[in-house]
């Protein structure tokens, strides 16, 4: 709900001093309220904005946020209700996004809000203009009560715990020494970058202080150490004994309480009261989920100069706090992570969570109860999902918010030592180009793209998470080539010729640049292959075991040019754009003069280069210059070249092939035995094919091409073609009991669409005229013995067939026409029709294969007789 | 006359009506999507289970022109477009806009713009583009959105290096993406164009789109040709048209003339264009359909330009082709104009009549070159006097030899001359 503001303000070091320059324009310096025009009596009590509030506290103290709090006060006895309340607020906050002007209708709860988002826009508008303007000094006082008095901030204004501190910040502190740290141990706990922490809304509420470790149960309200068991609706915990009936052991499966369950069928269900003196204490789980408390993710540690310690958090969001709210599908436990970051003080961490990716969550079954699921980035300004990437998390998270930049210090192996943050170098920078991002287009230069976080989903789609896949639809998942497979199977051996190849490269003193070529016909797990080996390498770098190198891969079919290597090279060595001749020439000197620039230079290099046959020019000089860098003393460089001829070298110039062929690697087309096992090393554990069909595909496929691409699509679309025939069984009788297995006629089925043209049941409907002319281009085949006829020649034997058998001769013009539909499908192969009877006619079928198509014609049997 | 008005009102009101069934291919190809076996389920289920599965697939639409690819893909698509209205982006490519590879991939990202107001770059390089798409499907994949690339004449994208297709197939297997790519070509060995590492990596799903069946077209007929009971004509005159209309279907002339029709070409788009012809002959008077209408209909489609070409020459070039033909009996196979004019002459040394100069034959066989009944050989030569250019007959002597037949008052000397 807090997703209305722009988040532009956060994360930019310059936005919020624009913001703060116009505020003091705007309004009193001293406390700047809100809105002027909105009276408080508009704002209901009982709807207070509850996300935005982390931001109301930091900019503006007005009453409204008083109301808020004092409702929030009476808040945490119902908690249930607050959830209410909030799927109601949420409602209409998607409805007031639309109308700007909701200022005019009275009783909306939300008016401040809006307002400010006026406002805001506003002050981008004006802060462009008013660059380099005054800095002004905006003192901030909040309302929220300040209960942690130990360290203080230098600064010219009220500290506040739930600060959007990044907002705060004057320029004046840029300047100063922070300490980066990559694990503090603060208050006794030990807290990492990365870790996810609960976060103090407001010191106000009583509940608090007392903040239980272990959950009470919710019949007898006793901790206790017996098992606890949790329902699966409400996430209320209950000791096994205290049910009714009282359950022996932890059931399989989902479980859902008796209050829950009769909730359910409509009855009025009465809680247990918790008993005299005592006041049911929420967990903060539980807290959490009423959005009583935030959950962040440390993204960055350091300390202040004064001492105090900071982090930088990422919010996360519950469902209801989103803008489409709580969806049917969510889960319980269920949280979003957001795109909106904010620096907290660590006095506010209360302690530890545990987010989850969906797998871990899966796996997680006794790690306590503050356990949650994150499966969603949630961006705040454009309301929408986007999945979060699972295996490369952390350079998509760059991606997306491409404002992190300046905290990437964080990630740098060495940023537990003190280290200089040039904050003004690094916010005039972003500075420039958060102004040039209005004038940059999405598919623009620079290999920044703009927009992309505008991508997502309003809601996450139902079919998504309700769906529960068949047997079939696992398997077709797992044949997908996409899935990258757990193992690779039946290239053991090739993969530690490469690993071999690489490590001996890499660790050499000297390190000796080599060339490897790789060659084998496609589908052959080539690239795969070296990936996986440099996968494995990079596993032994983070351990430590072997120096650190860096590995370029470039494709030699996705470049426009066979020179722009240079400059992708290049790019991906340093990061900077240059044409591909300075490119060249900056390659050059690195390579083979030695220049070395920065301290990353020292590295040895990989350059992986896929499809390495498309590099050759006229005169070969890419492919010279590549191969040629390998062989200087200095050049560190290791070339690992793929393609598919295995005569590669030999085709091209000698001085070239005695730089690359020393060195191959042949990656021979799988056999049916191989095949088998990729397939079912894929299919482990999904019962969903008969084993003869496996072989059936592998074999037909080690045949013709050994490709296992081909192999795997071909399971896939016979599972497709099953899948096909059970839903439509299923759509029109409903009884029907079809096996759902792959056979071997839908893996038949599968191979024939995939290997064979289908031109034999084209010729089979064609039109009659087609069928007389094809057999009329048999017939001639027959009688001269030659491949190719002209036209004339073939309309007059047309003609002397349709008047023996009494058909009528439709003409020649007509019959040049039928000739070149039949040449438009490629059935035959003809010159263009405007050559008329000199057109030159020619099968480009096997007769054989039009005979048989044309053999039982019902409507003109006598065309047997020719055939 | 306002009696009038108002009866000519519901047989124009039919035409129309007719004539916006027979322009809509929602229309027309919807009746035939019902049953599983219809190319309309099958290439719906691939592409929402893709959709729903999050998969990517690669698809083949082959089949003659005028067999419904396009049509059917475009039904399909508006429906899952109403099924998961925010799940989808479709790009439309056609081969022969977009066959070069950076054009191609210039229009994609444009589009993708476009369906994300985003800003659009006209100065971006291959480069760019081509990383702007892969990070853009690897975007919708994450955000549960399928990406259609709908490339028509797939044919023509598979020449040459195919740098645009295997870039696209390459991200479809490499990155967590959603993508369904669906190729449309008239070629039925499309897929052997493909280089072999682009054939490897695509999908092979094949849709062959046929003619209909007999009975199909039957139903079909019936179908498009019949009044809607519920609509704003006069019930009346719906029920006599549609009885009309039945005896004209039942009629075995009627059946006889359709064969014929579909004997040439047996596609839809053939037979709409038929029956377009047919409707619109329909005589507003009457406002019913008849056979007669059927009848031109079908007399009009059936032309022989050739033959009719030679109805409407002169004389003089009638003996100039003449003496072509009996050049090429004498296997004389180059032959140019001053060669032709020599065989004129020899003809007319015995014979009197009908001898013209040079410079009006010369006019003659200018006419018959733009005519188009005779061309030149080669290409080249462009600088030479049209006299001395070689050039071909392209009527066959058969063709050349009924026209004479035909033509109105055809020397009797012609006809033996020709048969000589």
């Amino acid at each position: 709900m807090a997703t209305e503001t722009p988040k532009k303000q956060l994360q930019s070091p310059r936005k919020p001093k624009q913001s703060l320059n116009n505020l003091k324009v705007q309004s009193s310096p001293l406390s700047i309220s809100l809105s002027p025009q909105t009276p408080q009596s508009l704002i209901p009590p009982q709807a207070p904005p509850r996300r935005s509030l982390r931001r109301t506290s930091l900019h503006f103290s007005s009453t409204p946020i008083e109301d808020s709090i004092e409702y929030e006060k009476s808040d945490p006895k119902t908690p249930r209700k607050a959830v209410e309340e909030i799927g109601k607020i949420s409602g209409q906050s998607r409805k007031g996004q639309s109308h700007e002007e909701r200022v005019k209708t009275p009783k909306t709860p939300k008016i401040p809000k809006s307002k400010r988002n006026d406002e805001n826009r506003k002050t981008a508008k004006l802060g462009i203009l008013g660059e380099g303007m005054v800095e002004a000094e905006v003192t901030f006082s909040s309302v929220t009560p300040e209960v942690l008095e130990t360290k203080k901030r230098k600064r010219g204004e009220d500290k506040t715990v739930i600060p959007r501190a990044m907002a705060t910040r004057s320029s004046k502190k840029k300047e100063k020494k922070r300490v980066y740290y990559k694990k503090v141990v603060y208050d006794e706990g030990e807290f990492d970058v990365g870790d996810d922490v609960y976060v103090k809304r407001r010191e106000d509420a009583s509940s608090d202080d007392e903040v239980p470790e272990m959950e009470e149960c919710r019949v007898c309200f006793r901790a206790g150490r017996s098992v606890m068991i949790e329902c699966d609706d409400c996430l209320g915990g209950f000791h096994l004994k205290c049910l009714k009936p009282p359950l022996k052991e932890v059931p399989e499966g989902d479980w859902v309480c008796g209050f829950c369950q009769a909730q359910k069928l409509g009855k009025y269900v009465e809680f247990p009261e918790p008993p005299e003196g005592k006041k049911r204490v929420r967990t903060l789980r539980e807290k959490l989920l009423a959005s009583d408390l935030w959950a962040a993710r440390i993204e960055s540690l350091w300390k202040e100069v004064d001492g105090s310690f900071w982090f930088r958090g990422r919010w996360y969001m519950i469902p209801e706090e989103t803008a489409c709210g709580r969806q049917p599908h969510n889960l319980r436990r269920e949280l979003y992570r957001t795109n909106d970051c904010a620096d907290i003080e660590m006095e506010s961490i209360i302690r530890h969570c545990n987010v989850m990716s969906p797998k871990e969550y899966a796996k997680a079954n006794d790690e306590g109860d503050d356990v949650f699921l994150c499966e969603y980035e949630y961006d705040i300004h454009w309301h929408s999902f986007k999945r979060i990437a699972e295996i490369d998390n952390d350079e998509a998270d760059d991606e997306h918010a491409d404002s992190d930049e300046d905290w990437n210090s964080s990630k740098e192996p060495d940023s537990g030592t003190d280290e200089d943050m040039e904050y003004e170098e690094e916010s005039t920078r972003n500075a420039q180009a958060r102004l040039s991002t209005a004038h940059l287009a999405a598919n623009s230069r620079k290999g920044h793209f703009f927009g992309l976080q505008k991508i997502g989903t309003k809601k996450i789609p139902e079919h998504v998470r309700c769906h529960k896949q068949t047997v079939l639809e696992r398997a077709k998942a797992t044949l997908l080539l996409a899935t990258l497979p757990k193992s690779l199977p039946c290239r053991n051996k090739e993969m530690e010729e490469i690993m071999a190849f690489v490590k001996g490269a890499i660790c050499d003193d000297r390190c000796l640049g080599r060339c490897l070529y790789i060659h084998g016909v496609p589908g052959t797990g080539k690239t795969m292959s070296v990936l996986a080996v440099m996968r494995n390498l990079k596993s032994e770098v983070d351990a430590g075991s072997i120096r650190p190198y860096c590995f370029v891969e470039v494709n030699g079919l996705k470049l426009a040019s066979p020179e722009n290597i240079y400059r992708v090279i290049y790019e991906a060595l340093t990061g900077h754009r240059v044409s591909w001749k300075k490119a060249l020439q900056l390659l050059n000197e690195r390579f083979s003069d030695g220049k070395k620039i920065g301290k990353e230079d020292d590295r040895p290099c990989i350059l992986l280069i896929d499809e390495l046959d498309l590099l050759v020019t006229r005169n070969q000089s890419v492919l010279y210059n590549i191969l040629d860098w390998p062989t200087k003393p200095h050049s560190k460089l290791i070339v690992i070249g793929i393609a598919n001829t295995m005569d590669l070298p030999e085709k091209l110039l000698p001085r070239i092939s005695s730089r690359m062929g020393i060195q191959r690697l042949c990656f021979g087309p799988y056999n049916y035995q191989q095949l088998q096992e990729i397939i079912s090393s894929r299919l482990k554990g999904i019962d969903a094919f008969e084993k003869q069909a496996v072989e059936f595909a592998s074999r037909k496929v080690a045949a013709i091409s050994g490709d296992a691409r081909r192999a795997l699509e071909i399971c896939r679309r016979a599972a497709d073609i099953a899948d096909y025939r059970i839903k439509k069984q299923i759509s029109t009788v409903n009884s029907s009991t079809g096996k759902d297995i792959v056979t071997m006629a839908e893996v038949d089925a599968a191979i024939q669409e995939m290997f064979q043209a289908p031109h034999v049941q084209v010729m089979k409907s064609c039109s009659k005229l087609s069928k007389i002319f094809l057999t009329a281009m048999v017939y001639e085949l027959y009688k001269t013995g030659m491949g190719e006829t002209t036209f004339e020649k073939l309309a007059m034997t047309i003609s002397c067939l349709c008047t023996s058998n009494g058909e009528a001769f439709p003409g020649w013009d007509t019959i040049l026409k039928v000739g070149c539909k039949l040449g438009e499908c490629r059935i035959i192969l003809c010159e263009p029709g405007d050559r008329h009877r000199l057109q030159k006619l020619q099968l480009n079928f096997p007769s054989d294969d039009v005979a048989f198509a044309l053999k039982d014609t019902k409507d003109l049997p006598w065309l047997a007789k020719y055939l | 006359m306002g009696r009038e008005k108002e009866k000519e009102n519901p047989s124009q009101k039919a035409l129309n009506l007719l004539r916006t069934r027979l322009s809509n291919p929602n229309f027309v190809f919807k009746p035939l999507s019902d049953s599983p076996d219809s190319n309309y389920s099958k290439l719906k289920f691939i592409i929402s289970s893709s959709i729903t599965e999050a998969c990517n697939n690669s698809i083949l639409l082959l089949g003659p022109r005028g067999s419904g690819k396009v049509a059917v893909l475009e039904l399909v698509l508006s429906d899952l477009l109403q099924q998961y209205p925010e799940a989808i982006s479709v790009i439309r490519l056609n081969g022969l806009l977009h066959g070069d590879d950076n054009c191609a991939l210039k229009e994609i990202a444009r589009q993708l713009c476009m369906e994300h107001q985003l800003l659009f770059s006209k100065v971006a390089s291959f480069d760019d583009n081509s990383q702007f798409l892969i990070a853009m499907l690897r975007e919708c994949g994450l955000a549960h959105k399928t990406i259609i690339f709908v490339l028509d004449e797939f044919d023509l994208f598979a020449q040459a290096k195919q740098r645009l297709l295997y870039s696209l197939l390459d991200a479809m297997q490499s990155v967590t993406s959603q993508a369904v790519v669906i190729g449309v070509s008239c070629r039925l060995d499309v897929d052997q164009l493909l280089e072999k590492r682009v054939r490897s990596r695509f999908s092979h799903r094949k849709l062959l789109f046929l003619p209909p069946s007999k009975e199909d077209t039957e139903r079909f007929l019936e179908h498009i040709l019949s009044l809607p009971k519920d609509s704003s004509l006069p019930h009346s005159y719906t029920v006599e048209f549609n009885g009309r209309l039945k005896n004209v279907l039942a009629d075995e002339r009627f059946k006889e003339l359709i064969n014929t029709y579909l004997s040439f070409n047996s596609t839809i788009g053939q037979l709409m264009r038929f029956l377009f012809q047919a409707v619109s002959y329909m005589d507003l008077d009457v406002g019913f359909l008849s056979l007669e209408n059927f009848k031109t209909a079908l007399s009009s489609t059936q032309r022989q330009p050739k033959s009719e070409c030679i109805k409407d020459c002169s004389i003089l070039e009638l003996y100039l082709l003449v003496c072509m033909k009996r050049l090429e009996v004498k296997e004389q196979n180059s032959y140019n104009f001053n060669s032709v004019m020599t065989e004129y002459k020899s003809i007319h040394d015995f014979q009197t009549s009908d001898n013209y100069a040079g410079n009006v034959c010369l006019r003659a066989f200018e006419h018959l070159l733009q005519r188009e009944l005779i061309s030149f050989t080669d290409n080249r030569g462009h600088n030479q006097s049209v006299e001395f250019r070689p050039v071909k007959l392209l009527i066959s002597p058969a063709e050349l030899y009924h026209g004479l037949k035909s033509y109105r008052s055809c020397p009797a000397i012609l006809l033996k001359l020709i048969a000589r």
